[in-house]
């Protein structure tokens, strides 16, 4: 215990001499941050709007298809969803307005009812969003104007308005756990590709070995500090983003700090492994830091850390919704932005877990001491 | 000072195969108590391997390695704790202080020094605040040689300590292995340096294609030699050109 202890604060102390490696763990992620933070992309798209479509026959496609509006005048940012997934969007996310078509719509002779509900916050977009609906629905179905009097639109058609108070703090707060958790993979993998494979190039791990406690437990020490600074880093990176860019963590609860340290250490443990399995590998540093960059390179733009996966076309998402930082970010995101409890992330945890447990099979078996 | 028994070291019959290449092909030998014990030969003769096998690094294939009465293969963490190990690649941490890199190896050993004391045993107490990285190629061997101090051990291995070192480095360096060998540690070291191991070596034991070809005190085998109606093919002359070089720049050590 004393031994490891003595190990801890050894490399702890070597963790915070390296200028670069602090760098790249904190001042990088944060740079980033702040950078994207301030562009602020909110302004400038066209109001997000979440259409749940029961009908969808081509009437309801119809109706989708004029709100998106067109190449000389896009008029909504249209996204087609469960129910369920359009209205979480509404009260955490970055959509405005949820549009609920009724499974009768275009059926001549019923009354179709459309219901729409807005955040009430966004009173701007709520006008744009209702005047669109309003001239849309008349237009579409003026085209349908030859049917008998008693079927006219104006008579089968109905819109409801309702509103909720939304929790979702637009990008600026959607940024800052897919940063934290980008921050994380790069801790865990880098730090331990260059600190392991130098240690093991320069021969430092042979003359652990020639002490009585071998380097099994300067290893451990190893993975202790990083885990620290992986969680250290976590707090700074939300904490700072939180207060420079002006929003709120956890929605106000304090678990959530928990919640976060226990990712952040899942995290930490997968990309630690990752970069066992990398530097056991690589027999230097240069070959190691070119397979470290291919492996965090794609992660980085394919799992929702910048923009938002759905931006993204659905043949990429199909398999980047299974990588290891798609499931830190999400999760990480979850807790965050949406409040939700960890005990709520199933399919996050069991992801990280597959990953974490596949990658340290890999590592155990490409690790060597020399 | 550990007590020792004697003879502290015993080789038996040690064998080590890499693939198909023998690396060490049978070698017998005993160091004594308060010995300084050098082990000749060129690259690859099988020195290093053999020192590692003593140190508990390796496992030979074959053959026992006896350190103060235990045996390395049974024991390896026991002998780990009482013997100081300086490898031939010495590597320590970059960003730790001198003394923080003592006082961490001092640790590991479960071994209450004085960081500073062990520093000053090889000149280094002076430095107790610069940062490994920025030491010289001499600095850093004595290091490695403190380091293989803290915990006071019975036998001190040396792998080619002086290798690369300017010659008042080298001579710094066996100034301090006969002090330590004063203290009653029994010093087991590899060199390329013949005049290295004439000077320091009580006995000496050339290893050529992984075995031991002769073995002896230099003077024994320098006297063999001559019984044989050897003549040096230069007369030699009465200084060196180390000593040229020495008397030149000085034998005050440089950083």
């Amino acid at each position: 215990m004393k031994i490891y202890l003595a190990l801890t604060v050894a490399s702890l102390k070597m963790y915070f001499r390296n200028k670069q490696a602090l760098f790249w763990a904190l001042f990088f992620p944060l740079l980033i941050m702040l950078i994207f933070g301030i562009m602020n992309f909110d302004k400038y798209a066209s109001p997000d709007v979440g259409i749940y479509d029961a009908a969808e026959n081509d009437a309801s496609r119809a109706l989708i298809h004029a709100l998106e509006g067109n190449d000389q005048q896009k008029l909504l940012n249209v996204s087609v969803d469960t129910f369920d997934e359009v209205h979480h969007e509404l009260e955490f996310g970055s959509s405005r307005a949820v549009i609920e078509i009724p499974v009768n719509y275009g059926t001549l002779g019923e009354f179709a009812e459309i219901k729409v509900t807005y955040d009430e916050r966004f009173q701007q977009e709520r006008a744009v969003i209702s005047t669109i609906l309003g001239k849309v629905t008349d237009a579409v179905f003026k085209e349908l104007a030859q049917v008998p009097d008693e079927y006219r639109v104006e008579n089968s058609i109905g819109i409801s308005e309702s509103v909720i108070t939304g929790q979702g703090q637009g990008f600026k707060a959607w940024l800052i756990p897919g940063i934290a958790a980008m921050a994380i993979m790069q801790t865990g993998l880098f730090t331990v590709v260059f600190t392991l494979v130098r240690f093991k190039s320069q021969g430092v791990l042979r003359r652990m070995k020639a002490t009585p406690i071998g380097a099994a437990h300067f290893l451990a020490g190893q993975l202790t500090t990083k885990a620290i600074v992986v969680v250290l880093q976590t707090y700074v990176l939300v904490i700072v983003g939180a207060i420079v860019l002006g929003v709120s963590v956890g929605a106000g609860r304090l678990g959530a700090w928990f919640d976060l340290t226990i990712l952040a250490l899942l995290g930490g443990a997968l990309f630690i492994a990752i970069g066992l399995a990398v530097s056991g590998w690589a027999k230097n540093e240069e070959t190691a830091a070119p397979v470290a960059n291919i492996i965090s390179m794609p992660m980085m733009f394919l799992s929702g850390v910048f923009f938002p996966l759905s931006a993204m076309p659905d043949w990429l998402t199909r398999w980047s919704q299974y990588l290891p930082l798609t499931y830190l970010a999400d999760g990480m995101r979850a807790i965050t932005v949406e409040g939700a409890s960890i005990t709520t992330l199933g399919s996050e945890l069991l992801g990280l877990g597959v990953w974490i447990v596949i990658s340290f099979a890999i590592a155990t078996k490409m690790f060597r001491w020399e | 000072m550990n007590t020792a028994i004697d003879p502290v070291i015993v080789a038996k019959d040690l064998r080590k195969k890499y693939g198909d290449i023998t690396a060490v092909n049978g070698i017998s030998f005993e160091v004594h108590r308060g010995e300084v014990f050098g082990m000749l030969g060129p690259n690859g003769a099988g020195k290093t391997t053999t020192v590692e096998i003593l140190e508990g690094m390796r496992n030979a294939d074959s053959g026992d390695a006896i350190i103060n009465g235990i045996n390395v293969k049974d024991h390896p963490t026991a002998v780990k704790a009482m013997i100081g190990v300086q490898l031939q690649q010495n590597a320590f941490f970059d960003n730790l202080k001198l003394s923080e890199i003592v006082d961490l190896y001092a640790k590991l050993y479960l071994a209450k020094v004085d960081p500073v004391e062990i520093l000053s045993r090889v000149g280094l107490d002076n430095r107790k605040k610069t940062k490994y990285a920025e030491l010289s190629g001499g600095q850093k061997q004595r290091l490695s040689v403190a380091v293989a101090l803290v915990n006071d051990p019975v036998v001190l291995f040396l792998d080619e300590p002086t290798t690369g070192l300017d010659p008042q480095a080298r001579r710094q360096l066996w100034e301090l292995v006969r002090t330590i060998q004063k203290s009653g540690a029994t010093i087991v070291m590899t060199t390329h340096y013949m005049e290295e191991a004439e000077e320091l070596c009580d006995r000496i034991a050339v290893i050529e294609n992984g075995e031991i070809i002769a073995i002896d005190t230099p003077d024994a085998l320098i006297d063999q030699l001559l019984a044989t109606g050897f003549k040096p093919e230069k007369r030699v002359r009465e200084a060196t050109l180390d000593d040229v070089f020495l008397n030149l720049t000085g034998h005050d050590l440089r950083d």
